[in-house]
């Protein structure tokens, strides 16, 4: 008898302990941030971090806001939607975050914000591009960087005024981000009476690329349109070298990053993208002050559009925190007002002015077409169209042979 | 005129060497062990990792031997270490479950342990070749390529050399036919299996030095020649080295051939195609031994 009330008191005493912490306010605004921390992609989500890191800085060393501390919770998605569920579902339910923010990997993304809708939990995503993210009609997702189209807008006019290719091939990253980009350069593709010579793919992790720009080569497209993230882009154009295969490369910008410049050296040449390098707006002076107070923090770092981007996304969700006014402990009620003050979000960033449509995607951000050009051997890149905005002119890609940097 | 047909073979063989070298050491503690280490690939990992040190201080070619010879002793070490804390403990039990289970999760601790301590951040090995290419007619390739191709050709020659011709690499051999005989001829088993596990995880610290100059070195670089590895293993047979050289080349061959030909997409699962052909026809793999024999 005295060992099943004992018992009985045991599990009182767990069902209160777990219960404890969870009743009382909580100390701090907690915010829930997705990303691949571990895996392949790990070092592009740690750029975004070095940002958010920053942003919460001037926010926690201002005060926090009403009085409370901001806390980052971080969930590890490593670029795999079925990982990116467990941890959305942990921020949301086990640490009861007011929002989500980060998001990188547009396969993980369409799959938590989704999550997080059902929820009723806004998230607003920072860095995946894919437009189904935010064309769901969903009332909780909004996305602080450009969609897919937003981000090519340029590089295809481009294509269209000024480069005209007689022949494109595709060589993609078989994922939502590879294959969206896929399907709008093919429209260009065909709009301007291009031939598509090939379509190939390659999986996120691979790194020996040898049998399709083998192949490539032999089809001697004018222009390779080729959507990778660091690794898997650099190393492409190394091997490209290897094999001898001459082409004007064209990603979507995510490649150009401070891995990608260290790996890749003077092979990048001519390499293009489309890209918001906070760097290249220095003219401005929310972007200089971003670029100077992270070099600052994080000595000898070169500030690249991830790490902008993951500054941006923080602010606009302090911004809209700050806005939906002193949580009250109602976590869905806190969640519904954070929400709406998303909506009304009107600030100027690093990467621009940030306000939402009403599908909750940015469409005052915007990118432009960018080349990859030496000086003394050492890649940087430039601004090339359109004219007004250039800050350099595009070059056409030499043969290997004729390049004079190693 | 450059062939696509014969620059393909030649991609092939190249990538299919390096498959060759790291399979090699898992082959070789299968055989005598009869341990699946699914950690087997991070042990290039850790070698090139090893490399990535030496080279920052010791630049050029100097760097790169050196590299190679640093990582050989550092990953042999290392195997050394697992052998004893993580396998030997284990070798008494009844099932291999019990093993591959403990292996994968060496396999998680190693990579997010490397992450941990050298961050995520891909680096590079230095060329020694400065990225010099050569255009020879039918196909062009780099020099590094080339000299990798001929680095793991020597390597496995005189692993071959060693296991025939001296009297370690003979009770190597001897172990892995028959465990218990050899005991009986006063073969030292303890230190054989030490030193298989050294060997083998060497060559794969090797392995990863080349492997992180083609490519690029990064904590989770080990899992897919890790996959790799026992497509290789159990192509060629599981233990045997002819068929470990063998099934890398077989391997590297038909996955650009057959991703050039037949479908990119399939590129990775051309492998286990040919594995499931392989175990209907010759369930012991193209050289393995038959059962009982």
């Amino acid at each position: 008898m005295l060992k099943r009330f004992l018992s009985l008191l045991l599990v009182g005493a767990m069902v209160v302990a777990v219960a404890g912490p969870a009743a009382a306010a909580p100390k701090t605004i907690k915010i829930g941030i997705l990303g691949p921390f571990t895996g392949s992609l790990a070092f592009n989500a740690g750029e975004m971090k070095k940002g958010m890191l920053l942003a919460l800085d001037e926010i926690n060393t201002g005060g926090g806001l009403f009085g409370k501390e901001i806390e980052l919770i971080f969930g590890d998605s490593e670029c795999k939607p079925d990982k990116g569920l467990s941890a959305v579902k942990k921020l949301l339910t086990r640490n009861k975050v007011l929002v989500v923010g980060g998001g990188y990997c547009s396969s993980v993304n369409i799959a938590t914000s989704d999550i997080c809708n059902m929820e009723k939990c806004p998230v607003v995503v920072a860095i995946a591009i894919s437009p189904t993210i935010t064309n769901r009609g969903l009332k909780y997702v909004f996305r602080t960087s450009p969609n897919s189209p937003m981000f090519l807008n340029g590089i295809n006019l481009w294509l269209e005024k000024v480069k005209k290719p007689k022949t494109v091939a595709f060589f993609m990253e078989n994922s939502d981000y590879g294959r969206d980009g896929e399907e709008i350069w093919s429209g260009i593709a065909k709009k301007i009476g291009a031939k598509e010579l090939a379509h190939l793919y390659f999986e996120i992790g691979d790194t020996d690329f040898t049998t399709q720009i083998s192949k490539l080569k032999n089809l001697k497209p004018d222009v390779t349109f080729n959507i990778a993230s660091t690794t898997e882009a650099s190393l492409i154009q190394k091997q490209a070298k290897e094999l001898n295969f001459l082409t004007q490369w064209i990603g979507v910008g995510g490649q150009f990053t401070e891995a990608y410049f260290k790996m890749s050296g003077s092979i990048c040449e001519y390499a293009m993208g489309s890209s918001l390098e906070p760097t290249l707006n220095m003219k401005d002076p929310e972007t200089a002050a971003f670029v100077n107070a992270y070099q600052k923090k994080y000595p000898g770092a070169r500030p690249g559009i991830f790490s902008s981007q993951g500054y941006d996304n923080l602010m606009v969700i302090f911004d809209a925190v700050k806005r939906a006014g002193k949580p009250t402990g109602n976590l869905s009620k806190d969640r519904n007002k954070i929400r709406d003050a998303l909506t009304t979000t009107d600030i100027k960033l690093t990467q621009g002015r940030v306000t939402f449509g009403k599908d909750g995607q940015v469409y005052t951000v915007f990118p432009s077409p960018v080349q990859v050009q030496l000086k003394d051997c050492k890649p940087g890149l430039h601004v090339i169209y359109p004219p007004e905005k250039a800050a350099a002119k595009y070059q056409n890609p030499k043969p290997w042979a004729q390049r004079k940097c190693k | 005129m450059e062939s696509l047909f014969v620059q393909q073979v030649v991609n092939g063989i190249i990538i299919g060497s390096i498959y060759s070298l790291i399979a090699i050491g898992l082959t070789m503690i299968f055989g005598v062990m009869k341990i699946c280490n699914f950690a087997h690939g991070d042990y290039s990992m850790v070698g090139a990792y090893a490399a990535v040190f030496v080279m920052a201080w010791l630049p050029g070619w100097f760097g790169w031997i050196g590299s190679i010879v640093a990582a050989a002793a550092a990953v042999g070490i290392l195997g050394v270490i697992t052998e004893r804390l993580v396998f030997r403990p284990l070798l008494t039990r009844r099932t291999d479950i019990d093993i591959i289970m403990v292996s994968i999760g060496l396999f998680i601790v190693l990579e997010n342990l490397s992450q941990l301590v050298f961050g995520a951040t891909p680096r590079m090995l230095q060329d020694p070749f400065g990225s010099a290419t050569v255009n020879l007619g039918l196909f062009s390739t780099s020099i590094l390529r080339l000299f990798c191709l001929a680095f793991s050709c020597i390597a496995m020659g005189f692993l071959h050399l060693f296991l025939n011709r001296t009297q370690t690499g003979i009770a190597i051999r001897a172990t892995s036919q028959n465990r218990n005989a050899a005991l009986l001829m006063g073969i030292d088993i303890s230190h054989v299996y030490t030193l298989t596990f050294a060997l083998g995880a060497g060559i794969a610290g090797i392995a990863g030095v080349l492997y992180g100059t083609l490519f690029a070195v990064f904590p989770t670089m080990g899992a897919l020649p890790t996959l790799k590895a026992f497509v290789v293993t159990i192509l060629g047979g599981m233990g045997n080295l002819r068929g470990a050289v063998f099934g890398g080349f077989i391997l590297g061959v038909a996955e650009t051939l057959g991703g050039s030909y037949i479908s990119m997409q399939y590129k990775n699962s051309i492998g286990f195609v040919i594995i499931i052909l392989v175990l209907l026809i010759r369930p012991n793999g193209l050289f393995g031994r038959r059962e009982g024999t």
